[in-house]
């Protein structure tokens, strides 16, 4: 169990303030770090694996801080978004590398299991430069967590990835989350958050917008309405007779279904049921409709 | 505004949003030409780039120019009859500076936009691989020629400054500017092929600097050794020809500018100085042509 | 000392054209020698040793050594993958040192020594060696410490051997103080006087100690300090 801390971690540049007054902790699982481009995605990340100082506040794993800190490695495993430069080098030779830099007591053991979890094994006797984009994700990864971190931190992880290639690295993450460790990527692409992180940070030009599940996050913007698909047997009747209830406050007929914008999500969840059986309607579908990432993302950033 | 047909196969449509298509007089390759010789001349220097790209070259010219202050103003104040250093012999003396500008600044004109690939960008325009390669060579040349020339000029107008005469002088100063030219157009050809093969920055500049400062180096060495330890006149002239800096060297002799060589170049020698020069330049610009020709088909 | 980072600082140098271009300076330099041995005699071929072997083709060798071991990771950001680890990161620094070292020593020095034995007088090829040995120290610390602190640090060390060492210093004495190369010929003096005597031994030989140790540190120092900032 690890948790990185920052606490009011603020940086900058000369005049520009990459990242402003944040303060989160991320625990066990898997966390996903989103933000538009130049949010400061990368300049948290580097924080956080010790390779950029806070100009103001801490960064801390399990109470000590990460810079020039230099034991602190033995429970991170990075996966930087740089490029490897040791094309040079076999897959295996590289992990092995990873491996004795790490003193690990039997480097080629943990370097064989390790290959097999990235799923590497065949490729590995190839040099580096004759990997494809995906494999070479991999073997970072594989080099990261070789000596079995607690923290796997990964910087936009799937950039340039094909999907095939993603599908297999989501699982991966995945598994290592629920295995316990404290698993953080960062990304800018949506769906990919989506459909790995249910916890998310989310960060705006250099400003900690939200945390949480992104479900959470959306219930707690109350000034926006709600929106709501319903599937009903009487659709118009539904329609027009929501209109008049004081919580909605639009609706709209799209093909076969009803979309609600409600302002007042209890009061209208209480009445609906009975409204419909006043009316004769039968409900048959009731779902959010913008509890998606994108929406509470778009929110986030529009404000 | 043209209104989208319906059904399938629709064409493609631009609705009138601001894009507008230009129709008008386009500037033909000349123009491109032109504004990327500008460019690279600037680039050379450091200008139209960031702060730090300007310290090298600027710090280099200073380092370059203070000397024939210097001198001017010992010329000057004690009234010499001619001035102590002659204009082709300053840029020999110059002659690390002057390799090291070329060293430096030929991988920011060559080596940047093949490393990064920016190339194809340059390529996409109506500007063929070959006359890319050859305004970027002709750019570097300038570039190379106002560094030699600056202190040329600097002493020229010290010496008129201090009343030295006037048509000796000019000979002098159009000598030294003419074997600058040639001087230029080699080492310009030279850094700029070695900076187009090797593309990291740091080889590019050591391999530079082995062909302009280390290759010079030896054929001193060996100059002076067969002169003054084997007596050989023949062998002491004809390695003069295996260097950009020696060719220099031996052609400012010949033309009696008042640079010394182990053994004075004359006789046929001189034509043959002259036409190894051009081969040489003629050779880095054919190899420039095929390093950019390959590198832009691919 | 970390003998992993050492065999991946190795496998860089050895890896690739550099390689050649390396081998390039020992070869032109024996090669040469021993032709003009040949030609005209080993006196006159020594001449090529103190003008151009020692003061341009040894320092050269260090640059290219130094900036080969650490620039290109510190430019590219991959160096990463070396310090995301529990390693002490002088030890990341000595060790890329130590493989600079031997490949100055191998490529630079011990061509030195081949190429002096060849013109005859042994006493004054070790001489020179040991000179070269103590230089090439000291240039090869100082490099490193250049390489880490700037990615232009092929040119700027460049400017350091060129214009301070060989322009100026042969211009003014003074500056024999302050020149590596000199302390080397003044250590190297006390075995064979053929070679020149610019400096006190005493300062020669503790400055040329100071400049490596000074150096490794500083390279140490700034890796403990180096920041990922982003984007290039």
């Amino acid at each position: 169990m690890s948790t990185l801390v920052l606490d009011s971690a603020s940086r900058w540049f000369g005049n520009v303030v990459a990242v402003n007054d944040v303060s989160l902790s991320i625990g066990p699982g898997v966390t996903g770090l989103l933000g538009p481009n130049g949010a400061g995605k990368t300049t948290l990340m580097a924080m956080m694996s010790g390779f950029l100082a806070p100009s103001a506040g801490h960064v801390t794993l399990d109470g000590r801080p990460v810079w020039r800190n230099t034991e602190t490695y033995r429970q991170i495993g990075l996966v930087p978004e740089r490029e490897l430069s040791f094309g040079y080098l076999t897959g295996r030779q590289f992990v092995r590398a990873n491996a004795d830099l790490h003193r690990l007591p039997d480097a080629a053991a943990a370097t064989e299991r390790i290959l097999e979890v990235v799923d590497m094994v065949e490729p590995a006797g190839r040099r580096l430069d004759t990997y494809s984009k995906g494999m070479r994700q991999r073997v970072k990864i594989a080099a990261a967590l070789v000596h079995d971190p607690a923290v796997l931190l990964l910087d936009e992880p799937f950039n340039g990835v094909d999907p095939r290639q993603r599908m297999h690295l989501m699982d991966l993450l995945r598994r290592l989350g629920d295995e316990g460790r404290t698993v953080l990527f960062s990304s800018h692409i949506l769906e990919e958050v989506e459909r790995l992180a249910r916890h998310i940070e989310v960060v705006v030009s250099g400003r900690h917008a939200a945390s949480g599940d992104f479900g959470a996050i959306r219930r707690l913007m109350t000034d926006r309405p709600v929106q709501y698909a319903v599937q009903s047997s009487d659709n118009r009747t539904l329609a027009s007779v929501l209109m008049a209830h004081e919580s909605v406050r639009a609706v709209s007929l799209r093909g076969e279904h009803l979309d609600v914008q409600v302002g007042d999500l209890g009061s209208f969840a209480v009445d609906l049921p009975g409204l419909a059986r006043q009316h004769d309607v039968t409900l048959f579908e009731l779902s959010p409709s913008d509890e998606s990432l994108e929406s509470v993302f778009a929110y986030l950033v529009a404000r | 505004m043209p209104e989208p047909s319906l059904g399938a196969g629709r064409p493609g449509v631009i609705h009138d949003l601001g894009y507008r298509h230009y129709d008008g007089l386009r500037e033909g390759t000349p123009a491109i030409a032109r504004t990327l010789f500008t460019t690279g001349l600037r680039h050379a220097y450091g200008l139209g780039r960031s702060g730090k790209s300007k310290v090298m070259p600027f710090l280099l010219l200073a380092m370059s120019v203070l000397p024939a202050t210097i001198v001017v103003g010992v010329v000057v104040l004690t009234g010499l009859g001619e001035l102590p250093v002659s204009y082709a012999s300053y840029t020999n003396r110059t002659q690390l500076l002057v390799s090291l500008f070329a060293a430096s600044q030929a991988p920011v004109l060559f080596s940047r936009d093949l490393r990064h690939r920016s190339i194809v960008l340059y390529l996409a325009r109506p500007l063929a691989a070959p006359v890319f390669a050859l305004v970027r060579w002709l750019s570097l040349t300038l570039a190379m020629f106002l560094f030699t020339a600056i202190p040329t000029v600097v002493l020229y107008a010290g010496a008129m400054l201090s009343g030295l005469d006037k048509s000796d002088q000019t000979t002098a100063v159009l000598k030294a500017v003419a074997l600058q030219v040639l001087l230029a157009m080699m080492i310009a050809g030279v850094s700029g092929v070695i900076s187009s093969v090797s593309l990291r920055r740091g080889f590019a500049v050591v391999g530079s600097v082995m062909a302009l400062i280390v290759l010079t180096g030896i054929v001193t060495v060996v100059q002076n050794i067969a002169w003054f330890e084997g007596d050989n006149e023949a062998v002491s002239i004809g390695v003069g020809l295996l260097s950009p800096w020696s060719l220099y060297t031996g052609l400012a002799n010949a033309w009696d500018t008042g640079v010394d060589t182990p053994v004075p170049v004359d006789g046929a020698w001189v034509p043959a100085y002259v036409i190894v020069a051009v081969l040489l330049v003629a050779a880095c610009l054919l190899g420039l042509v095929a390093r950019f020709r390959k590198v832009g088909s691919r | 000392m970390n003998a992993t980072i050492a065999k991946l600082a190795l496998q860089a140098l050895l890896g690739r054209r550099r390689f050649f271009l390396l081998l390039a300076f020992p070869v032109l330099l024996i090669g040469l020698v021993a032709l003009v041995t040949a030609l005209l005699d080993g006196e006159a071929a020594y001449e090529v040793l103190p003008n151009l072997g020692y003061p341009l083709v040894l320092p050269l060798v260090a640059i290219l050594a130094a900036s080969s071991v650490l620039g290109p990771e510190v430019d590219d950001g991959s160096i990463v993958y070396l310090l995301s680890k529990p390693v002490n990161r002088y030890g990341v620094a000595i060790s890329k040192w130590v493989v600079a070292l031997g490949a100055t020593l191998v490529a630079g020095a011990l061509p030195i020594l081949v190429a002096a034995l060849i013109t005859g007088d042994s006493t004054r090829a070790t001489a020179l060696f040991v000179g070269a040995v103590v230089a090439g120290t000291a240039y090869s610390a100082l490099f490193l410490a250049i390489s880490a602190v700037t990615r232009h640090a092929v040119i700027a060390s460049l400017m350091f051997v060129l214009i301070w060492e060989s322009l100026l210093g042969n211009l003014f004495s003074g500056i024999a103080w302050l020149s590596i190369g000199q302390w080397g010929l003044r250590i190297g003096h006390e075995i064979s006087s053929a070679l020149p005597d610019p400096a006190n031994l005493g300062y020669a030989i503790v400055a040329s100690l100071l400049v490596t140790v000074v150096g490794a540190w500083f390279a140490g120092d700034r890796l403990r300090s180096f920041s990922l900032t982003g984007d290039e």
